[in-house]
């Protein structure tokens, strides 16, 4: 009997061992995405038939001793951006609903390189922004922790997926927190690296300066298996670094005695205040970091409102540019979110972009100055637990300012971990964020914390 | 928010009107209204940005000669 979860870890070490067929796991996954999908909304499209093929390929190869690494036979999901060869890439957009592409983005092609297994295309806000959304052409998806609740996004589905065991990983991006947010509010591990770290080819743009792709997983052990495969140089990417890739995995010593941590408590105590509870987990985490040897001092930055600022003017502006001429043909085939927003946009000028653009520079000089005799910073990752998904208006993103966005505007690694659980059971989460190209620094502290606490343990309560 | 910001008036509701039709869209009455009611997040933020700086200030991303 195949569990209900698994990490992509455990079943990794089970499928080298022989104990789990890549067909069985396969399998498994989509006799439960055929249970809990209805009513989690995480997949818009699965590909059974192509998926068992793959598995049963994997199988034969892993059979042969031709195991390609961890992530072989290991079933996954994509966000609906991820452009993948003859299967619409729809941006959950009515606008998109029949681009089928002829080629998988360049980081798809590495994952199933990889021996992944594709299950399917999950739910999106729309184009990575407009969402949750009622009047798109699939349902928003559900938070698996309670589905009366918001999943967080853009990557909703993914984080949905991922948490309610339909998938062991998946893909996600993040402009301005679409892969922390998802990640707090559905209890995962979720990694937005470095800019650059991730080709970003043959990923439907929102924000072309701030976009980043990356993992959704149960562990940072896990997210560190799913980069490594993702990451690296990609000509075809005109923002790709090249520059080396770590040995990720390798990083996860479980040592991390001498990291030197900030703390940037005015973010979630002022500037956007978290709910007691939030502020709770986070201060026990610092005291477990502390008691793994870590030190830990005050960080402080400028206003979250700053970088928000910052952040949230380049990410309207430039998804306009993107969208400009669609949107004056056909705006009502949006949905009410993403146009509205987008319309908001339309009203900024170019010298307040160019603006932004600017102080942009001035906040990556002003974290670059603070971080330089720290290794890693602590904040939140959400103000709370998930809220209700009808509480979520569309322009609830302009309210207050997001605490995921300083770690776009910089491009710097940024990480949301679970530190517990609310009273009603909903997750909590903090950030790890750290020094460019140091994703193994944020994986190793992420990997250390999640196995000094039981939080990894911990699974949502599903029917079916 | 700072000093020596360049700060403009809140758009009215008929400028609000004039510049989405200036950028082409079809907007429905009632979400012209809620954008209009909206367009103050972006006044904010924009005036946020628009510190006081020197005049060769940079933005983030110039644009790198071919071949560099």
């Amino acid at each position: 009997m195949i569990p209900d979860f698994l990490t992509i870890a455990e079943a990794s070490t089970l499928i080298a061992k022989r104990e789990l067929s890549p067909v069985e796991l396969v399998e498994s996954r989509l006799a439960r995405i055929e249970r809990l999908n209805g009513k989690l909304n995480s997949f818009i499209r699965v590909l059974r038939e192509p998926a068992l093929a793959a598995a049963r390929a994997a199988e034969a190869e892993i059979t042969a001793g031709n195991c390609r690494g961890p992530l072989h036979g290991i079933p996954i999901g994509l966000k609906d951006i991820y452009e993948t060869r003859g299967v619409p890439t729809t941006g959950h957009s009515k606008i998109l609903i029949d681009h089928v592409p002829q080629q998988d983005a360049t980081s798809v092609r590495r994952l199933t390189d990889a021996g992944a297994i594709v299950l399917g295309k999950l739910a999106t806000h729309e184009f990575a922004f407009g969402g949750p959304s009622f009047d798109l052409p699939w349902p928003p998806a559900r938070n698996p922790w309670d589905t009366s609740r918001f999943t967080g996004g853009s990557s909703s589905g993914t984080g949905a997926a991922v948490a309610a065991g339909l998938v062991l990983g998946g893909t996600g991006s993040d402009t301005g927190g679409s892969i922390r947010g998802p990640a707090a509010l559905c209890g995962l591990a979720g990694l937005k690296p470095s800019y650059g770290r991730i080709s970003r080819t043959g990923i439907l743009p929102l924000a072309f300066s701030l976009d980043h792709a990356g993992p959704m997983a149960w562990t940072a052990e896990d997210c560190a298996i799913m980069l490594q495969a993702m990451a690296g140089h990609d000509p075809a990417d005109p923002a790709s670094a090249d520059c080396p890739v770590s040995d990720y995995r390798a990083a996860l010593s479980g040592d991390v005695r001498g990291l030197r941590i900030g703390l940037i408590r005015h973010f979630y105590e002022s500037d956007n205040p978290a709910d007691e509870a939030t502020r709770q987990g986070i201060a026990a985490a610092v005291k477990v970091f502390e008691d793994l040897g870590c030190s830990v001092r005050e960080l402080r930055l400028s206003p979250l409102a700053e970088w928000a600022a910052c952040g949230v003017l380049i990410m309207l502006t430039e998804g306009y540019a993107v969208h400009q001429a669609t949107l004056r043909e056909r705006f009502g085939d949006y949905g009410e979110a993403f146009r509205d927003r987008m319309a908001l946009a339309a009203l900024i000028s170019g010298g307040d972009y160019v603006q932004a653009v600017r102080r942009r520079r001035e906040l990556v000089a002003e974290f670059m100055t603070a971080m330089a005799d720290l290794d890693l910073a602590v904040t939140a990752a959400a103000p709370s637990e998930a809220p209700a998904i009808d509480a979520v208006g569309k322009f609830a993103i302009f309210e207050r300012p997001m605490l995921t966005m300083p770690f776009n505007v910089t491009g710097t690694p940024a990480m949301s971990v679970c530190c517990g659980y609310g009273a009603t059971g909903l997750p909590l989460a903090l950030q790890l964020a750290g020094k460019p190209f140091d994703e193994a620094t944020v994986l190793r502290a992420a990997h250390a914390y999640e196995t000094a606490t039981p939080w990894r343990s911990v699974r949502p309560r599903l029917d079916g | 928010m700072g000093n020596g910001i360049v700060k403009t008036q809140g758009m009215t509701r008929a400028e609000v009107e004039t510049g989405l039709a200036r950028a082409g869209l079809d907007v429905p009455e009632h979400e012209r209204l809620e954008i209009a009611a909206a367009v103050h997040f972006i006044e904010e933020m924009a005036e946020r940005v628009r510190g006081k700086r020197a005049m060769s200030a940079e933005p983030a991303h110039i644009f790198p000669p071919p071949g560099v």
